[in-house]
């Protein structure tokens, strides 16, 4: 009966505890510096975060250039948007990072300023940019250099389904006047005459996008130049007191609600499912949420932006093509990129999977092809009136939905005030930049 | 017992015995796994030691920073809450789980027929809990539309979204974890055979009820069966992840409510670019755990009871 008898067992528990430990890897430089293009045969690695049908779309655009260069066999490794950063991580420590790299803005400045990316400048040779507009090229650089290249810019923006607002008998609002306060009283409208049914408004306060276009409304902005979070107190109380009211009001759905739809991704959201009318969204999703209602959405302007100090808008890069520093052939995954970046071969395939493209050539080009939606977003970002963009996420700052995802939902639930909330997130998010 | 100790003496003295040689091809047929064991285990363990001690962010070298990675774990509000969490969940979790796996195995002792059924019946859970398939079922079940609220909607009583909310996400991953109760069942299923029922004979001649029979002579006598599956589960509990890292989408959500501590060290490591300091809670975590078994060990001088 006696289990733990002796020596054997306290190692038997050593071991189980050992399992409580992780495993960590350590890796050193090494890079090469020959941007000649080889004729020998050569293998490069190229990983990206998307949909089934993005990987179908990819496969066929590397499937291309491999016809154009023989002696160049790319390797695709794509995963999930979650997966992929830790993912990503683990490689660069053991030295084993992808070539080819789609990037986020989110964590160009803490892979870029730590050296982990090659500046594609210096391959200027194999990777052209002259088709870029000059404000896009810009945001794919960190310290004045250029460590990523824009692939698609996209617009935030105010998605309302006009099948549920015509049932409800509501007015189309005037997007180059509304305010916050008109989205409240046209949403409150909609949930009463739904019987809470359908809500006006689907909550947001999950991504980035929304709480810039806040600060910027009020004249302010969440970073500095330098890269340290600036954005007043009183302004992120605002923005969470405004989107408790909703929750509070019944203008948009119960909190439980409203985190079990933001986990669960764009399928399930309310916009999606056709639960509540106005929801907010990067402009390029308008083609997947229409597939996905089944009804006729409309991009509207977002509330506030004929009273905002400066515009809220902002042109934000839907991601960037980078190069590992570590990568052996430096010369052919810039010529990889450029095709990427530039081929109308490869663009015709594409067309605004990752955006509307950042390439004016390549923008024009492929205007013609596109589905009415997609169209309907790039007119929409043709017609927005955009500030400057916002400072690139600062190093240390890429959990920064995380940290605003917490603080929303204790905000939700009434774990902390928006003041509280607003203070604490001002001084963690700070704490993670100093600590980078 | 001696006289066995005496022959294992003789025997070991005799140089080139095959005893000796068996044990030499053993050992080769075994090195494989101590070749795992050191490479896969061993040096990582030593590595997050040392790393535990530097800044390292994963893409450059870590930088040595003494033992600033410890002293920053007193003022971290988010590692509190993993641990009051993680707490939680195994002071709540283990007890349950334990009195369900009794309870059960002591029905299933009783000689029913079929018992191989029930008894794999019962154990599937334990082979599925910690499965990913499982958390997402889980996801579904607690969900706003789940099963649980459909049931309650019969009854006329609107339900929430339990995983959603945090006053009841913690509340579904402990249910998860009770659910699992099939490997301390089996376990109990057979330190319960072992009973000699001459116990049982003496108790009922000198007029024992089943209640005193259960409290004088089983609980006594399965005590040092419990006392392995405490340790163990509780071992075990502390390093839950793969539940909360579905059920809450990876965040350990909403609002830190099933912050596992397992999931914190996560995030720092893998998300925050923060390895040095994921190692520190590692140790930490080694540390808990090694201590808190120390204290079971120690206390099971007083309940728990070897007949041998």
């Amino acid at each position: 009966m006696r289990i733990f008898r002796t020596r054997r067992a306290s190692g038997a528990v050593a071991l189980a505890l050992a399992s409580a430990l992780v495993l960590p890897a350590c890796g050193s430089g090494g890079s090469n510096s020959d941007l000649e293009l080889s004729d020998k045969p050569v293998t490069l690695r190229f990983t990206w975060w998307g949909s089934d049908a993005r990987h179908e779309r990819t496969q066929q655009v590397i499937d291309l250039f491999q016809k154009e260069h023989q002696n160049i066999t790319v390797k695709g490794e794509f995963k999930d948007w979650n997966g992929y950063w830790e993912s990503l991580a683990t490689t660069v420590a053991a030295n084993d990072a992808p070539d080819v790299i789609q990037m986020d803005e989110l964590y160009l400045a803490s892979y870029a300023e730590r050296g982990a990316l090659f500046d594609l400048a210096t391959a200027s040779k194999h990777l052209k940019t002259a088709d870029f507009d000059p404000n896009a090229l810009a945001t794919g650089q960190v310290d004045g250099k250029q460590y990523a290249v824009p692939v698609g810019l996209t617009v935030y923006s105010m998605v309302v389904n006009t099948d549920l607002l015509a049932q409800y008998g509501a007015q189309l609002p005037d997007d180059s006047s509304w305010t916050w306060d008109d989205l409240k009283t046209i949403g409150d409208q909609i949930s009463k005459a739904s019987g809470g049914k359908v809500t006006g408004v689907q909550s947001w306060g999950f991504d980035a996008g929304g709480v810039n276009i806040w600060a910027r409304q009020a004249g302010a902005s969440l970073y500095d130049d330098t890269g340290n979070v600036v954005i007043p107190q009183d302004v992120l109380a605002g923005y969470w007191s405004y989107l408790a009211d909703l929750a509070k009001t019944g203008i948009a759905p119960q909190p439980s609600v409203t985190i079990e739809r933001a986990s669960a991704g764009l399928d399930q959201s309310g916009t999606a499912t056709n639960s509540s009318v106005f929801g907010t969204w990067w402009n390029t999703q308008l083609t997947s949420l229409t597939k996905a209602s089944g009804q006729n959405l409309k991009l509207l302007k977002l509330p506030g932006e004929a009273q905002a100090k400066s515009p809220g808008a902002y042109y934000k890069p839907s991601m960037f093509w980078s190069v590992s520093s570590r990568s052996k052939y430096p010369a052919e995954a810039a010529l990889f990129v450029d095709f990427l970046a530039n081929s109308e071969a490869a663009a015709n395939v594409l067309l605004t999977d990752r955006g509307v493209p950042a390439n004016n050539k390549i923008r024009a080009m492929i205007a013609s092809q596109l589905t009415e939606t997609d169209k309907a977003a790039v007119a929409y970002l043709d017609s927005i009136k955009v500030g400057p963009a916002p400072r690139v996420t600062p190093n240390g700052a890429s959990s920064i939905e995380a940290i605003l995802k917490r603080h929303t939902e204790a905000v939700l639930f009434g774990r902390s005030t928006p003041d509280e909330a607003a203070a604490a997130f001002i001084k963690e998010l700070q704490v993670e930049i100093d600590r980078a | 017992m001696s006289a066995l100790g005496d022959l294992r003496r003789i025997k070991g003295s005799t140089r080139g015995s095959p005893q000796k040689r068996d044990n030499r091809t053993a050992l080769a047929f075994l090195l494989p796994w101590f070749a795992g064991l050191g490479l896969i285990t061993i040096g990582p363990i030593v590595a997050s030691l040392v790393l535990g001690f530097t800044d390292y962010n994963l893409i450059q070298p870590p930088k040595f920073n003494g033992v600033d990675n410890f002293t920053r774990m007193l003022s971290d509000e988010r590692l509190h809450q993993a641990l009051g969490v993680t707490f939680t969940y195994v002071m709540v979790s283990v007890p349950l789980q334990l009195a369900c796996a009794l309870a059960l195995a002591m029905l299933l002792d009783r000689g029913l027929r079929g018992l191989a059924f029930y008894r794999s019946a019962f154990y599937l859970p334990s082979l599925l809990g910690s499965s990913v398939a499982i958390a997402v079922l889980w996801r579904q079940i607690f969900g706003a539309e789940g099963l649980v609220n459909q049931l309650l909607a019969l009854v006329g009583i609107e339900g929430r979204g339990w995983i959603s909310d945090p006053s009841t996400a913690l509340s579904t991953l402990i249910v998860l974890n009770v659910w699992t109760f099939g490997a301390p069942m089996i376990i109990f299923l057979a330190g319960l055979r072992q009973i000699p029922i001459m116990y049982y004979e003496a108790a009922a001649v000198d007029g024992a009820s089943k209640w005193i029979m259960f409290w004088r002579v089983t609980l006594p006598l399965l005590s040092p069966i419990i006392f392995f599956n405490l340790v163990l589960q509780i071992i075990h509990a502390f390093q839950s992840f793969t539940q909360a890292f579905v059920v809450s989408g990876g965040s350990g959500g909403p609002s830190d409510s099933t912050l596992f501590y397992t999931l914190y060290l996560y995030h720092r490591g893998f998300n925050s670019f923060d390895m040095g300091y994921a190692s520190a809670l590692a140790w930490l975590l080694l540390m808990i755990i090694a201590a808190l078994t120390a204290v079971n060990f120690w206390a099971a001088k007083y309940w728990v009871f070897y007949d041998d």
